[in-house]
C-alpha cells in the first residue's frame, strides 16, 4: 500500500521532468523580447541615428556622408526662417494649450452633471478628437474658405466682413490654433470631469457648512484638486501641440509667407522635399531637446505626485 | 436648490450651442458631400441641396485605387492591433510578475518610448527602411508598432492588479504560465484590452503623418493619404468631392463611436484619468 | 507514506533577517495539525514553502519519501485553500473545479464525470454554471474545496481559510472540515491565528513564534504541558497568568530552585472566595478591581500585592465584595526559567512558610 503510493510520486517526477523553479530564470527576458526589439530598432537607434546624421551632411542620394560637425546647428540657429519656424511652434503651442485648458475649464464645469443631456453634448464635445486630422484639416480648410466658407457665412450674420482665414499670414496661425483647440476641446473637457468627480465630496459639504461663497470654492477646493489633472493637460497639451503637422501639411503646407511653418513639417520640408537630411537631423535634434525636457518635467512631477499619496 | 425657469431655458440653450459648434461641421460636411460643384460657390451657402448627388461619392471613390487604400488600411490597422497583442500581453505580464535583474532599467526604456513621438524619429527610420528596401510596403506601415509602450503601461497596471492568490492557486493547479497568462490574466484583463484594441484600431486608422512620410508610391498607401491627395485632383478644389471622400473616412469611426461611446472614450481618456 | 518533513529549514525572504529559522518539523500522515501562532510569526511563510510557493532559503522539505525542494508546486500532490477563496473570476464554477484536472491532462468524459460528483458532494450541482462572483461567501468556500478536492491530493493545506465568514458560518464549516478530514483520512495542514480554531480543529498543533516552533503536541497536551511560557500563554482564554517570582515569594516564601523565575497558573484554576480557605495551596488577599459576567462563568481582574491577575470561576458572581481571597492549587502552579522555558520540579520549589506568617500578613 505504502510503496504504490511511492511509486506514484516517483512516476510523476520522472515522467514529466520536473519543472525546476530557476529554470524560469529566462523566461521574463524571453517574453518581453520582442517589445524591446521593436523599440530598440525603431525608435531608440533612429535617436542615436538622428543625432549622428545631424553632424553630416547627405543628400540621400549620393552614397558619402561628409562629417560637417556642429555646422548644421550653427547654420539652423542663424537661419531666420527657422528662427520664425520656432517662433511660430512656440505660439501655436502657448494659445493651443492655453485656449484649450481655460475654455475646457469653464465647460467642465458646466457639463459635469449627471443625465443623458449632458452625456449626449459630452459625447458631441468629445466627437472630434476621434477622427482624423485629414477629415478635420480638410473640413475647416472649407469652413474657412473666404468666399463659400461656413465661418464666413455665420459671422456675415452677426455683420462682421469676410475674414482671409488662411490666406493672410497674420491670421493663418490663429486660424489654425482655432482648429486645434476645436478638437482637444472636448478630450480636455473629459479629462478635466474626470478630476472633477474625483474630488472627495465631503470637502464641499465641509464648505457649505462655512457658507464659502462659490468663487471662494472654486479657489479654496476645485483649482487646488484639480492642478493634477491640469498639470497632465499642459504636458500632454504641449507634447501634442509642438508636433503639429497634419493641419499644416494639408491646409497651408507652412505659408503664406511661412507665417505657419513649425518644426515638424520644417524637418519634413528639409528632409523629404530638399533632401537636405543633415540640417533636417540637426533641426530634429533641437525637438529631441525640447521634447527631453519636457518628458524630464513631467516624469519629475509624477513621481513626486506619487510620493504624496 | 431649484433654478429659475428662465435659467433653465438659457442653460438648455447654451447646451443647444456648444452641440451646434461641435456638430455643425459634419452636418456642413455631409451637406456639401451631396452638393453639385455649383451649389458650393453660393454665398451665403444653402445648408440642403436642391437635389442630394449621390454620385459625388462614387466620384471620389474611383478618383483613385480607393479600393486598394481601403484594404491596405485594414491590413495595417488589423496587422497593428494583432501584433501589438502578440508582444504587449508577454511583456506586460513579464513586468507585473517577474523579478528580473535589469527590469527598472528596462521598464524605464519602455517608459521613454513612451515619451518619443513618431514626428521626431520619422526621418532616421525612413532612412532605415529604405536600407532594409521595405520602404513604401505595408511592413513599413505595421513594424514600427507592431508594439506599443503605452499598452504594456496601461496593461501591467491592470496585470498587477490581479490578486496574488490567483496565479498561486494556478500554479498548485499545475498551469503552465503560458497557460496562467493566456486563461487567467487575458480573461481578467479583456475590460483593458478592449480600450487598447480601440484606441489602436481608431489610432492607425486615422493616421495620416506615418503613411504619407513611409510610402513613395499608391501601392502602400493609406485611406487617409488617398483622401488628402483627393484634393490635388485638378486645378480649383472640387469640395463637394472632396466631403464626399472625408465623409466615407468618417463615417465608419462614428458609427463605432455611436455605439461604443463608453469604451472609446475611456480608451482615449485613460492616461489622464489615473 | 505522505508524512511531511522540514529539516533544518530556513527562509529569508531578499537580503532581509530570516523569518524562519532553521526550522525541523514533522507532520504526521493523516494527521489534522493546525499551525497557530501572532500575526507574523511565518506560519503562511512555512505553509508556502511546503507548497511550493516560496523557495526554502536553505534546508529540505520532504513529502513522502521525495525531497521536493526542486518540484513545481502543481506536482506535488498538494491541495490549498486560500483566505480569499482565489477562485478564477472569468471561469464558471464549473471551469474553476475542472482547471486543475485539465492540466493534469485528465480525458474530457472522465473530467465531467469527476466534477459533477465532487459538486455533489459539496451540495454545489445546481450552481456549476454560476460565476464565482454570484456566489455567496459560504458558496464560495465551497468551491474552493472542492476544487482542492477533486485533485485527490496527498495533502491539503489551509490558510486561514475561514476568517472572511462570519462567526456563525465558520463555526459551521469548521464542523465540516473536521468531518471532511475524518472521511478523506489524508493530510490536512491549517494555518490559523485563531487559538479556539486551532484547539477544537486540529488533532495536533505547531505553535509557532518569530519563525520558531515554541511547542508540537495534541491541543489538551499544550493545554495541560506548555513547554514554555510562549505556549502557556498562547493557549487558553483568558491567557494563563505569569507573575514574577520576586513578587510572589512574599506570599509562597523563599524560592529553593534557582532556575525559576516566572510563576504561572491558569484563571480557571484559580479558587475565588469571600473567606479564607484551608485547602493546601498558594493563598493570596486580593482586591476585585473589574468583574465581567459572562452568564456560565465570570471573569475577575484582581489586585494582589503580587501583582494583578485574571480569575475565571464558575460560582456566581460574587456581587458586593471587594476584598477576596484567591486560592491557586500547588499542582496547578508552573514554573518558568528566564529564557521562559518550562522548568519541571520534584515536589515545591519553594519554602513552605507556616499558616500563621501569612495570617498576619492578612490582618
Ligand atoms: N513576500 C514577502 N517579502 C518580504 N517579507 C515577507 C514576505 N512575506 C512575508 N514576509 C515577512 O515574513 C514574516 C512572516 O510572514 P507570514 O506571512 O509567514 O506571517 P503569518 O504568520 O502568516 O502572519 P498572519 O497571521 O498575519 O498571516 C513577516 O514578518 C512578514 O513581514
Ligand atoms: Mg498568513
Amino acid at each position: 500500500m505504502n510503496l504504490a503510493k511511492s511509486s506514484y510520486i516517483n512516476e510523476v517526477s520522472e515522467g514529466e521532468k520536473p519543472r525546476s523553479i530557476k529554470l524560469t530564470k529566462w523566461r521574463p527576458y524571453l517574453l518581453i523580447a520582442p517589445a524591446i526589439i521593436v523599440f530598440l530598432v525603431f525608435f531608440i537607434q533612429p535617436i542615436f541615428y538622428m543625432i549622428y546624421l545631424s553632424f553630416h551632411e547627405w543628400n540621400f542620394i549620393s552614397p558619402d556622408k561628409t562629417f560637417v560637425g556642429l555646422e548644421n546647428f550653427i547654420v539652423l540657429l542663424s537661419d531666420p526662417m527657422f528662427l520664425q519656424v520656432i517662433r511660430n511652434t512656440l505660439m501655436y503651442t502657448f494659445f493651443t494649450v492655453l485656449l484649450s485648458i481655460s475654455i475646457a475649464l469653464l465647460m467642465s464645469i458646466w457639463l459635469n452633471r449627471q443625465g443623458w443631456m449632458y452625456s449626449f453634448v459630452q459625447g458631441a464635445v468629445f466627437s472630434p478628437h476621434i477622427i482624423s486630422l485629414v477629415s478635420i484639416a480638410m473640413l475647416w480648410m472649407w469652413i474657412m474658405d473666404a468666399d463659400y466658407g461656413l465661418l464666413n457665412w455665420v459671422l456675415s450674420l452677426v455683420g462682421i466682413n469676410k475674414v482671409p482665414w488662411l490666406t493672410e499670414p497674420n491670421i493663418a496661425l490663429a486660424s489654425l490654433i482655432i482648429i486645434a483647440v476645436w478638437k482637444n476641446i472636448g478630450y480636455y473637457t473629459l479629462i478635466i470631469i474626470a478630476g472633477l468627480q474625483s474630488i472627495p465630496k465631503h470637502l464641499y459639504e465641509a464648505a457649505a457648512l462655512d457658507q464659502t461663497s462659490g468663487i471662494r470654492r472654486f479657489t479654496k477646493i476645485t483649482f487646488p484638486m484639480l492642478s493634477p489633472s491640469l498639470f497632465f493637460l499642459t504636458i500632454i497639451g504641449i507634447l501634442d501641440s509642438i508636433k503639429v503637422f497634419e493641419t499644416i501639411s494639408i491646409i497651408t503646407k507652412g505659408g503664406p509667407l511661412n507665417s505657419t511653418n513649425t518644426l515638424v513639417y520644417y524637418i519634413y520640408e528639409n528632409g523629404f522635399i530638399f533632401f537636405k537630411i543633415g540640417y533636417a537631423s540637426a533641426a530634429g535634434v533641437i525637438l529631441l531637446v525640447i521634447l527631453g525636457i519636457l518628458t524630464l518635467i513631467y516624469f519629475k512631477a509624477l513621481s513626486k505626485r506619487v510620493h504624496y499619496q | 436648490m431649484k433654478t429659475s425657469l428662465p435659467l433653465r431655458l438659457l442653460n438648455v440653450i447654451g447646451l443647444i450651442i456648444v452641440v451646434a459648434i461641435f456638430a455643425m461641421p459634419f452636418i456642413w460636411m455631409i451637406s456639401t458631400s451631396l452638393k453639385t460643384l455649383g451649389e458650393t460657390m453660393i454665398f451665403p451657402p444653402k445648408w440642403i441641396p436642391d437635389e442630394p448627388i449621390w454620385q459625388n461619392f462614387m466620384d471620389a471613390w474611383n478618383s483613385g485605387p480607393f479600393l486598394q487604400y481601403f484594404i491596405n488600411s485594414v491590413i495595417v490597422s488589423v496587422g497593428i492591433l494583432i501584433f501589438q497583442f502578440i508582444t504587449v500581453i508577454p511583456a506586460a505580464y513579464a513586468f507585473a510578475r517577474y523579478e528580473f535583474r535589469f527590469k527598472n532599467a528596462l521598464f524605464g526604456l519602455v517608459m521613454v518610448t513612451m515619451m518619443i513621438p513618431a514626428q521626431l524619429i520619422f526621418l532616421p527610420v525612413f532612412l532605415n527602411l529604405s536600407e532594409w528596401g521595405i520602404l513604401d510596403t505595408l511592413w513599413g506601415l505595421i513594424l514600427p508598432f507592431a508594439t506599443s509602450a503605452f499598452g504594456i503601461f496601461m496593461l501591467r497596471q491592470t496585470f498587477k492588479q490581479v490578486p496574488e492568490e490567483l496565479l498561486e492557486a494556478a500554479r498548485l493547479d499545475n498551469s503552465t504560465d503560458l497557460k496562467i497568462m493566456m486563461k487567467i490574466m487575458v480573461p481578467m484583463a479583456k475590460p483593458t484590452l478592449i480600450t487598447l484594441g480601440l484606441f489602436n484600431f481608431i489610432t492607425h486608422w486615422n493616421d495620416y503623418f506615418w503613411p504619407l512620410v513611409m510610402t513613395t508610391t499608391e501601392k502602400a498607401r493609406t485611406l487617409p493619404v488617398g483622401i488628402a491627395q483627393l484634393r490635388q485632383v485638378d486645378g480649383g478644389v472640387a469640395w463637394n468631392i472632396l466631403m464626399a471622400g472625408n465623409v466615407i473616412l468618417v463615417i465608419p469611426i462614428l458609427i463605432i463611436f455611436f455605439f461604443a461611446q463608453r469604451h472609446i472614450i475611456r480608451a482615449f481618456t485613460y492616461t489622464g484619468v489615473k | 507514506m505522505t508524512k511531511i518533513q522540514l529539516k533544518n529549514v530556513s527562509k529569508a525572504y531578499g537580503n532581509s533577517k530570516k523569518v524562519i529559522d532553521n526550522m525541523n518539523l514533522e507532520i504526521r500522515d493523516g494527521s489534522f495539525t493546525v499551525l497557530v501562532g501572532p500575526s507574523g510569526c511565518g506560519k503562511s511563510t512555512t505553509l508556502r514553502m511546503i507548497a511550493g510557493l516560496e523557495e526554502v532559503t536553505s534546508g529540505e522539505i520532504w513529502i513522502g519519501d521525495q525531497l521536493v525542494n526542486e518540484v513545481a508546486p502543481g506536482k506535488r500532490g498538494i491541495s490549498m485553500v486560500f483566505q480569499n477563496y482565489a477562485l478564477y473570476p472569468t471561469m464558471t464554477v464549473r471551469g474553476n473545479i475542472e482547471f486543475g484536472l485539465e492540466n493534469m491532462k485528465i480525458p474530457k468524459v472522465e473530467r465531467k464525470k469527476m466534477v459533477e460528483e465532487i459538486a455533489e458532494i459539496v451540495d454545489l450541482t445546481e450552481f456549476l454554471d454560476k460565476r464565482p462572483q454570484n456566489l455567496s461567501g459560504g458558496q464560495r468556500q465551497r468551491v474552493a474545496l472542492a476544487r482542492a478536492m477533486v485533485k485527490k491530493p496527498k495533502v491539503f493545506i489551509f490558510d486561514e481559510p475561514l476568517s472572511n465568514l462570519d462567526a456563525k458560518l465558520r463555526g459551521q464549516m469548521r464542523t465540516e472540515l473536521i468531518q471532511l478530514h475524518k472521511r478523506l483520512g489524508t493530510t490536512f495542514i491549517y494555518v490559523t491565528h485563531d487559538q479556539v480554531e486551532a484547539m477544537s480543529m486540529g488533532d495536533e498543533i505547531v505553535i509557532l513564534d518569530k519563525g520558531n516552533i515554541m511547542q508540537q503536541a495534541a491541543p489538551m497536551e499544550v493545554y495541560h504541558n506548555p513547554e514554555n511560557q510562549f505556549a502557556a500563554k498562547f493557549i487558553g482564554i483568558p491567557a494563563m497568568n505569569v507573575l514574577p517570582i520576586a513578587m510572589l515569594e512574599r506570599n509562597i516564601g523563599k524560592m529553593t530552585d534557582g532556575r525559576i523565575f516566572h510563576v504561572g497558573f491558569r484563571p480557571e484554576h484559580a479558587e475565588i472566595q469571600t473567606a479564607k480557605q484551608t485547602t493546601s495551596g498558594v493563598h493570596l488577599p486580593c482586591e476585585i478591581m473589574t468583574m465581567e459576567t459572562l452568564g456560565s462563568e465570570t471573569l475577575y481582574l484582581v489586585n494582589s500585592d503580587a501583582g494583578q491577575f485574571q480569575v475565571k470561576s464558575f460560582h456566581n458572581p460574587l456581587m458586593n465584595t471587594k476584598k477576596v481571597h484567591v486560592t491557586i492549587p500547588f499542582d496547578k502552579l508552573y514554573f518558568f526559567d528566564t529564557q521562559g522555558n518550562r522548568v519541571y520540579t520534584d515536589g515545591l520549589p519553594f519554602e513552605w512558610r507556616d499558616e500563621k506568617v501569612r495570617e498576619e500578613v492578612l490582618v
